[in-house]
């Protein structure tokens, strides 16, 4: 048993430390002359002039507009508290999915991981605060945001004691944490989106009400895009779905399309919300989509 | 509603079904089993292409099942019929007599099957439906009618009877068949009785003075196969005569046959002549419509041996009546040369006299010898090679140079009888006969009267075999007045076949090349003895001479008809009979009644012991002899085509309740023209199938 528990420490041990390792080496190697901090010098910045009225800090009132108009008008200044982020990690069943056919290819919630480890590390090297919540049809752990430097172990432990297991349910959970996340604050969530009857565009409204700013990572690994199998299979699911046999060759372009479709709807309804929507093939390197996110951030700064 | 086959063999292609679903199953790839994440995404995309993916295959699978079933069933000859089957036995328990015609015209083919099939088919059928607690039992219709199964209740015991049973090759007896079924009726247990009488109608059947009169009306449904018969039964051999010419060194044999035409056109057939079953001869034959022609064939025969034949025109729908077998003995009309060395002006005085009268009694056809007489001096103008047999009779000399004649005669097979005489010169047949004579020729002796006789003690030798102990009695006491004393000759065999009571050799035989020479020591006439005036020199003198022949055991008749029994005309051997399928049967107090199947029976005698051991033969006991075989053939009455009316069987079966049934009704077997042929339909549905499988292979 002691052994086990050794065996399983150093497991998770020298996995925390690649995660942290690829984690630091993504961000890093990104940021170098790229990246501006969202919440640099904002707590300083000038926003715009009110009419002061009574109430109003006097120590605001801009006495050079008043010597010159006969006017007090108050300076207003963006707010600069930091950034809460909460990741939000699909520990379904179907995350686990490995292919048969490539082994090179990472598995989806090896890249989700990653991308986790990385975004964890980015916002708390910004003094912002990181949290990590994993799910399936429920929430199954909750690492509340911090900011600190050091919790960033806590999120690598987290992600390191994935077992990815039960069916998906976002909508039961985001409406659960809709709740509980502070106004303002950043949710990011990393999942397959294979669920099934579920009104997720509802969930993200509710979330987008709350002023939260939502970003969708789609993690899908290419044999969920192609179905490149053959022969007669089995597919047995991962999660509570009834097993089925066919040969994929026959449905294949069915398939293929039903899955631009279930992206393509997933998309729009982003779109139309106004949530990030971030598409991840993990048979990609995780920098195309790191820096796709930043680039977006960045120009979401200019603006 | 039925559905039949008329080559049900080819439903033996079903089988290839098989082949479909082994390849479909050998090809079926093997199934893996992988976990897959977006399982509810497979299935709604397994339900959007339902049209195109799996069930294709299962549909090919099925469709190629579907081509291969339709073709076995098109080939198969499938006819539909919309009537619906009623049983014709009784709903409720009731006694019931099948009289099944098992004549040989029930043999006629109808497609694949014979009448005689049908009718058990419908049998079989029938019982199937019939409700317990029925009996049934059956009589055969064939002559002579008999009950093959007495009343029974067990239906499995029933049939498997019924399956024993075989088309005979007799002729049909209805009115006897009638006759037992009506016996069989009255001991019958059930209320409710019927006769259910299944046969082809032949006219030959049914005579009035068979029929029975009844006093209980009881029902008799007839059923008429004839219906069935998809062709007629268009010729037949009616009838085989067989002549001969005898000649020195060959015979001639002559085979006259009667063919008839019963078809409507004119009918060209080969008619084969088979000789101990070889083809020698052939002829084409035009027969004109429902006439007769006769056709004769000769062959030469180089062998002096019984011969077997057959003739044999090509097959119609009833093969039975299209060979008939002949027997051919050579002994029938012994060509015998008389030559009378002593011929008088009063006939009755001539050596000849008595001798052509017991060799020819009333005509050649009776006692089959032709003798011819003949003087010395009319003996060059004689043919020899005509005669089979030579008698001289008290002869001096013969002309010149004839002895040779007479030796080459012998050495070729012919048989010399020589008779003594006062005309006998002992010098000259010692002298210039001596190649010929086993013996030397010494003196008359002369006896008074009682003095000489037969001795006749031991009657082993073949012509004394037919006459009784009385007639041998009779024989002894014949007086002989005269007689010649012999003399053997060194190196010379002979056989001694009688002897006078004075221990002196009467008749002397001996084999000269093929032939045989036979010399009687006392006169052919009355001169020496009383013999010719009594009744058993007629039957003597002829044994001789067919003896001499070799036709010995020429048996009276030998060219039966099937059922007819076949007698025995000597009591002291023990004969065997080997049938045409090689089973051997034993006669039963001299008659042999077993001549059911039409051919060659072969008759062997066998030594006495050997025939009480065993009752039951497999093979040829041994020491067994060949004595001489005899042909059975068919009646050909019941080979006419000509049928009964229903008018003539009411006038014929008055006082029974007559029901006349068509067996295409029952659904046993539906005519072409009242069923629907389903063949082509089935080819065509093949044809669309293929179509709808090359559609969906292309679209795959």
């Amino acid at each position: 048993m002691e052994n086990s528990e050794q065996k399983f420490d150093t497991e998770v041990l020298s996995r925390i430390s690649n995660l942290k390792m690829t984690a630091i080496n993504l961000v890093e190697g990104l940021l170098t002359g790229q990246h501006r901090s969202l919440h640099k010098g904002s707590s300083v910045e000038f926003a715009e002039y009110k009419d002061y009225s009574p109430g109003d800090e006097i120590r605001h009132i801009d006495w050079k507009v008043a010597g010159k108009t006969d006017k007090y008008h108050v300076k207003q200044f963006q707010e600069s508290t930091n950034l809460k982020c909460t990741i939000l990690l699909d520990a379904s069943g179907s995350m686990d999915y490995d292919s048969p056919l490539n082994e090179h290819t990472p598995k989806k919630m090896e890249c989700a991981r990653n991308l986790v480890a990385a975004l964890s590390y980015l916002l708390l090297k910004q003094f912002d605060a990181v949290g990590l919540t994993l799910f399936n049809d429920q929430v199954i752990e909750h690492i509340p945001p911090r900011s600190k430097a050091s919790h960033f172990k806590n999120i690598l432990y987290g992600l390191a004691n994935i077992s990815p297991q039960g069916s998906t349910d976002i909508a039961e959970v985001l409406l659960g944490l809709s709740e509980r996340l502070p106004k303002r604050s950043m949710l990011i969530l990393v999942s397959d989106f294979f669920i099934q009857n579920q009104d997720l565009q509802k969930s993200l409204k509710l979330l987008c009400s709350r002023d939260i700013e939502v970003v969708l990572f789609h993690v899908l690994h290419p044999d969920e895009m192609h179905l490149p199998f053959e022969g007669d299979i089995v597919f047995e699911s991962l999660e509570a779905d009834l097993s089925i046999g066919l040969d994929p060759h026959d449905i294949q372009e069915e398939y293929q399309s039903v899955i631009r479709g279930h992206i393509n709807l997933l998309k729009e309804s982003c779109n139309g919300l106004g949530v990030d929507y971030v598409f991840l093939d993990t048979s990609e390197s995780l920098d195309q989509a790191l820096s796709y996110y930043l680039l977006k951030r960045k120009s979401l700064i200019k603006l | 509603m039925s559905l039949n086959f008329s080559s049900p063999l080819f439903l033996l292609g079903l089988l290839g079904l098989t082949f479909p679903v082994l390849i479909h199953l050998l090809t079926r790839r093997q199934q893996k089993r992988i976990r897959f994440s977006a399982v509810y995404l497979l299935a709604q995309s397994q339900k959007r292409s339902i049209k195109k993916s799996r069930p294709n295959k299962l549909f090919l699978l099925l469709a190629r099942c579907l081509i291969i079933a339709l073709l076995s069933m098109a080939l198969a000859k499938p006819l539909f019929s919309a009537k619906t089957s009623e049983s014709l036995l009784p709903t409720s328990p009731a006694s019931i007599v099948f009289i099944l015609d098992d004549s040989y015209s029930m043999g006629t083919r109808s497609k694949e099957k014979t009448l005689f099939n049908y009718a058990l088919e419908y049998l079989y059928k029938g019982l199937k439906q019939a409700p317990d607690n029925s009996e049934f039992s059956i009589v055969l219709a064939s002559s002579p009618a008999r009950i093959v199964q007495d009343w029974t209740s067990d239906k499995s015991n029933f049939i498997n009877k019924l399956e024993a049973q075989a088309v005979s090759y007799r002729t049909t007896y209805i009115g006897d068949a009638i006759e037992k079924a009506v016996k069989l009726l009255e001991s019958g247990k059930q209320k409710k009785k019927t006769i259910l009488l299944l046969t082809d109608l032949d006219k030959n059947g049914w005579k009035e003075e068979t029929f029975p009169k009844t006093t209980v009306p009881y029902p008799v449904q007839v059923l008429n196969f004839s219906e069935l018969q998809s062709e007629k039964n268009k010729e037949m051999i009616e009838n085989i005569e067989i002549s001969q010419e005898f000649l020195t060194q060959s015979r001639l044999l002559r085979v006259k046959a009667k063919v008839k035409n019963f078809s409507k056109t004119v009918n060209r057939l080969p008619l084969s002549l088979f000789l101990e079953g070889k083809l020698v001869k052939e002829e084409l034959l035009d027969i004109p419509p429902g006439q007769t022609l006769m056709q004769e064939f000769s062959y030469p025969l180089i062998k002096n041996q019984p011969l077997n034949g057959k003739l044999q025109i090509s097959d119609d729908a009833l093969p039975v009546d299209n060979s008939r077998y002949f027997p051919f003995h050579p002994s029938q009309n012994i060509q015998v040369l008389v030559v009378d060395g002593d011929p008088e002006t009063i006939s009755h005085q001539s050596e000849s006299f008595y001798l052509e009268r017991a060799l020819n009694p009333f005509s050649v056809s009776l006692s089959h010898i032709d003798p011819t007489v003949s003087t010395l001096a009319e003996l060059t103008l004689r043919n020899l090679s005509d005669f089979s047999v030579v008698i001289l009779a008290n002869v001096r000399e013969l002309p010149p140079g004839y002895e040779l004649k007479l030796e080459k005669f012998v050495l070729n097979g012919g048989a010399l009888l020589l008779g003594m005489g006062d005309q006998v010169d002992p010098k000259y047949f010692n002298e210039h006969l001596a190649n010929l004579l086993p013996v030397q020729l010494e003196s008359q002796q002369e006896f008074k009267a009682g003095a000489l006789n037969l001795m006749l003690t031991n009657n082993n030798h073949p012509v004394m075999r037919v006459f009784s102990p009385k007639t041998v009695e009779e024989m002894r006491e014949i007086n002989f007045y005269s007689m010649y004393t012999v003399q053997s000759r060194e190196e010379k065999r002979f056989k001694v076949g009688a002897w006078f009571s004075n221990q002196h050799p009467a008749v002397i035989e001996s084999e000269k090349g093929k032939g045989v020479v036979i010399l009687f020591l006392s006169s052919l006439d009355r001169d020496w003895n009383d013999f010719p005036i009594q009744p058993t020199y007629l039957p003597w003198i002829q044994r001789w001479t067919q003896y001499a022949t070799r036709g010995l055991e020429n048996i009276s008749r030998k060219d039966l008809l099937v059922g007819e029994p076949f007698r025995k005309n000597t009591t002291s051997t023990k004969w065997i009979v080997r049938g045409p399928s090689g089973t051997f049967y034993s006669f039963e107090n001299d008659i042999f009644t077993k001549t059911f199947q039409p051919g060659i029976y072969s008759l062997f005698s066998v030594p006495p012991a050997d025939t009480e051991e065993q009752k039951v033969l497999t093979k040829l006991p041994q020491g067994s002899k060949p004595v001489g075989t005899f042909t059975v053939n068919i009646d050909v009455r019941e080979s006419e085509p000509e049928k009964i009316t229903q008018k003539e069987i009411e006038s014929l079966l008055q006082g029974f309740k007559l029901e006349f049934l068509e067996p295409q009704s029952q659904a046993i077997q539906h005519k072409e023209s009242e069923a629907i042929p389903l063949a082509t339909p089935l080819l065509l549905m093949v044809a669309a199938i293929f179509l709808i499988e090359g559609w969906v292979l292309r679209n795959d």
